[in-house]
């Protein structure tokens, strides 16, 4: 459903006014209903990858299409689900939730906000500012903020990379169970090759430009899976093996010859 | 483990009890109290002592703390100053302060978004605000004199332009710096720029708007006690000050000078100090970085 063709991002670097290139050349087809983890280390371009198929930026070279169409900018039926959560502070958790919502009437963009936080878990803590929650009920307010667009595909940009390890394993579990209700694809980016072990259908392996795109792993391990059972841990391990054959990864915007 | 009601972090509790908070109000005017009572003390003798130093050494009368005290305390019952009861200047002083301030917000908002969130808008408008912002306000009383002859008016206009500017520049300042991921994620839930200006942009500067309010505030506060006194509005604080002087009712102007100081006072302790601990509080370290 989501359809990437030699997809090619540069950006110009400020001082040098050099083309630096983030993404270089990727064709990926994602399937529906499938949970697709790019997985690389950080500064290989794979938040820029999955810019591209919010629509945030456009592409340098090269297509993305969704549904048979060209994206050309954000819209809800890809709802992003962002590093930091990226909640407003000014609204509760129940009006964040509902600000996708506004062609709704009032009534049921209300009740459509509770009924997502309530799958979430947050139902006591809609009118919580985000000041007031923990950094995993941020960002399960902001899985509920997404799914409430009713999207066809969620992307993910390393959503759980700043929680800590307990709570992180309750959110992987918590998005496993909205991803089998909803039939959402997900594409997921992460650092972590345990976690793209334990929740993806597939993973992508990149790297920095211009190997993006290094390779892919089918993950046929059936669900639900045993966090620390032998074929996840394997399969991290093979995972890490992929990704120490990848060149080390210098961040785009400073490299060496940069550096004068 | 399966609950998901609470996570590791507990949060704070949503709804709050009233009263433990009013309890906390408390707390806090008497803790203002207790800590402004020193540095009113060190005020009262420095002024005591000035009062008795000038007296002694040119002889001419020069109000202390107690005549300026009682002073205040005839007009508030009623004593005329020039014609006109003291709260009929305040009121009036206060009457252009709120209009020349509403003005300078609305116009300052406007402007304000305009240059921030356009390249075109930027070029075309800031310059005149960075410029404008150099000015002092009583420079402008030739152009208000031009535009609106002697009177309030003129007032008004001087208080306007002069509180303008820092509230532009906070809304350019404030809408620049919004957090990207709020723009992309009202953008990725269907927000055309109507919806991103209003309900993202706006909100998302308010620590720094309400920074520039204040600054803005305190400018139109100055100039309109100047303004009051040069442009001759025939009532107002400003102006009653300056023509206490010909009466040598110096004692009148100081307490002029003391109700000034007092509702300056009031509305920064009792409008802006509640309104930037409740932003600050919510918008977590996006106001801290405003406030040091």
């Amino acid at each position: 459903m989501l359809t990437l063709d030699h997809l090619t991002r540069t950006f110009t670097s400020a001082p040098s006014g050099r083309e630096i290139l983030a993404v270089d050349g990727v064709s990926l087809t994602v399937q529906e209903g499938e949970f697709l983890c790019l997985l690389g280390p950080s500064g290989c371009g794979k938040s820029t990858l999955l810019n591209l198929l919010a629509g945030f930026i456009p592409p340098s070279r090269g297509t993305v299409h969704f549904a048979g169409q060209p994206v050309i900018k954000p819209a809800p039926e890809r709802a992003v689900v962002f590093q930091d959560a990226a909640l407003f502070p000014w609204l509760t958790a129940a009006q964040n939730v509902e600000f996708g919502l506004r062609r709704l009437p009032r009534k049921e963009r209300r009740q459509r906000a509770l009924d997502m936080l309530g799958q979430v878990g947050l139902a006591d803590f809609a009118r919580a500012h985000p000041h007031e929650l923990s950094g995993g009920m941020r960002q399960r307010v902001a899985i509920a903020r997404a799914l409430a667009l009713k999207p066809k595909v969620l992307l993910m940009d390393e959503p759980f990379g700043a929680l800590d390890a307990n709570t992180r394993e309750h959110v992987q579990d918590e998005l496993l169970r909205l991803w089998e209700r909803y039939q959402t694809t997900v594409v997921f980016v992460t650092h972590n090759v345990h976690e793209a072990a334990y929740l993806a259908d597939r993973v992508a392996v990149m790297g920095p430009a211009p190997h993006s795109l290094c390779g892919w792993r089918r993950v046929e391990i059936p669900r639900p899976r045993d966090r620390d059972g032998q074929a996840v841990l394997e399969l991290s391990q093979a995972l890490r093996e992929d990704l120490s054959q990848i060149p080390c990864c210098v961040a785009p915007n400073r490299r060496p010859e940069e550096e004068q | 483990m399966a609950s998901f009601t609470a996570g590791p972090t507990s949060p704070v509790p949503v709804a709050e009890s009233p009263s433990p908070t009013g309890w906390r109000a408390r707390q806090r005017v008497r803790r203002l109290l207790l800590d402004s009572i020193p540095g009113l003390l060190v005020l009262l003798v420095a002024w005591q002592g000035l009062a008795m130093g000038v007296a002694q050494l040119r002889g001419v009368g020069f109000p202390t703390p107690w005549e300026t005290c009682q002073r205040l305390g005839s007009l508030l019952a009623g004593t005329p100053l020039l014609d006109a009861s003291i709260y009929r200047h305040v009121t009036d002083s206060l009457g252009r302060w709120v209009l020349g301030f509403s003005l300078a917000t609305t116009v300052g908002l406007l402007v304000g978004l305009v240059a921030g969130a356009w390249r075109w808008g930027t070029r075309l408008l800031l310059p005149s605000v960075q410029l404008a912002q150099l000015i002092p306000g009583l420079a402008w009383i030739p152009l208000a004199l031009l535009l609106f002859g002697i009177g309030p008016r003129a007032t008004v206009f001087m208080i306007a332009v002069t509180a303008m500017p820092p509230i532009a520049l906070s809304v350019v300042g404030g809408v620049r710096h919004v957090d990207p991921s709020y723009i992309r994620a009202a953008r990725m839930m269907g927000a055309g720029p109507g919806t991103l200006l209003c309900r993202v942009l706006l909100p998302a500067a308010l620590p720094q708007i309400l920074t520039g309010l204040r600054v803005g505030l305190g400018n139109a506060w100055r100039v309109l006690v100047a303004g009051e006194m040069i442009v001759g509005t025939g009532t107002g604080i400003g102006y009653a000050i300056l023509q206490a002087r010909w009466t040598l009712d110096y004692a009148s102007g100081f307490a002029c000078i003391a109700i000034i100081g007092l509702l300056g006072l009031t509305v920064e302790r009792g409008v802006f100090g509640p309104l930037e601990r409740l932003v600050r509080r919510r918008w977590g370290r996006l106001g801290e970085s405003e406030t040091c």
